[in-house]
């Protein structure tokens, strides 16, 4: 037998190949972040002794404010619901991090779950990707302020979306993933479509 | 379209992004087996389909998925406010478990 190998939900578009650097040809651009760690934890936001010790095993508070996030250089930490935040983590920190959480939260009322198969990450920039968000989605995204982050309708499928940089992320289920991404190709065709080079983070 | 309310989110959003949960506050009778096929039944499937003020849930599926309440006018489709489960039983039964 031979050892398993890790593909990411969208490998079969081969977008590595495609990549470019990113100009004014086109008016939307898009990647793939694959590979990267996502752990799901659960607990309840009123309990301090829960909020506590998950923010000193993560580094950054647990953000509990509806529809925030907290980053540190190393993952960032989204709120999803007042009992469930997804950590996403750097390549192959996910195991460490999944132990170290279930460390500091033994004996605390609340679940650690390493959810990395699960979902995969989508850079979208370019001077039109306002545009092809609007295209999409219900979302007003225009008024998505910084470290703020949405659980959306995305067509028959959702994405948790946030402001980076010079762009957005969408982070997408595994089993949507391949959707998602025809369903932003699509859109984004009238303004030009580019696959962009070594997306940030 | 309805414009939503998440009490969870703390944001108004699309319809799209909802679920209907149906009419809320529908007590589960505490010890079916005893009941008879009839009650059984009006539990399961009998609602009070009113024509006005509507006290019902929805599930915020593609945000925090999570059920809350909302008291909707099913005649005009005014919406009189949302709610987190535990608040919406409070100001249900401050209007004696309204019509
Ligand atoms: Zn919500």
């Amino acid at each position: 037998m031979s050892e398993p190998v890790m593909r990411s939900p969208l490998h079969s578009f081969g977008l590595a190949s495609q990549a470019r650097q990113i100009d004014d040809s086109c008016g939307v651009w898009a990647n793939e972040i694959p590979y990267l760690g996502y752990i799901s934890l659960r607990g309840d936001g009123r309990d301090q002794t829960f909020v506590t010790a998950a923010s000193n095993a993560l580094g950054v508070p647990l953000p509990l404010q509806s529809c925030t996030l907290s980053s540190s250089n190393d993952l960032k930490v989204l709120w999803l619901s007042p009992d469930e935040w997804m950590i996403v983590a750097a390549p192959g920190q996910a195991n460490a991090l999944r132990s170290c959480l279930q460390q500091a939260l033994a004996g605390v009322r609340s679940q650690v779950v390493d959810n990395s198969g699960g979902y995969t990450k989508i850079f979208l920039g370019g001077s039109k990707a306002l545009d092809v968000l609007r295209h999409v989605s219900v979302y007003d995204f225009e008024s998505l302020q910084p470290n703020r982050v949405v659980g959306t309708t995305f067509g028959k499928s959702s994405a948790y979306v946030f402001r980076q940089g010079d762009g957005y992320r969408l982070i997408v289920r595994r089993s949507f993933a391949d959707y998602i991404w025809r369903y932003l190709a699509r859109a984004a065709t009238p303004y030009g479509f580019g696959i962009a080079n070594a997306a940030p983070g | 379209m309805f414009v939503f309310f998440c009490p969870h989110c703390g944001e108004n959003r699309e319809e799209e992004e909802f679920g209907y949960g149906g009419e809320a506050f529908i007590p589960r009778p505490s010890a079916p087996e005893t009941l008879d096929d009839d009650a059984w039944g009006d539990y399961l499937f009998m609602r009070k389909n009113p024509k006005g003020w509507h006290w019902e849930m929805w599930s915020h599926n593609t945000g925090c998925r999570k059920f809350f309440v909302v008291k909707r006018n099913t005649a005009t489709n005014a919406i009189a406010g949302s709610w987190t489960l535990s608040d919406g039983r409070k100001a249900y039964d401050a209007e004696g478990g309204a019509t």
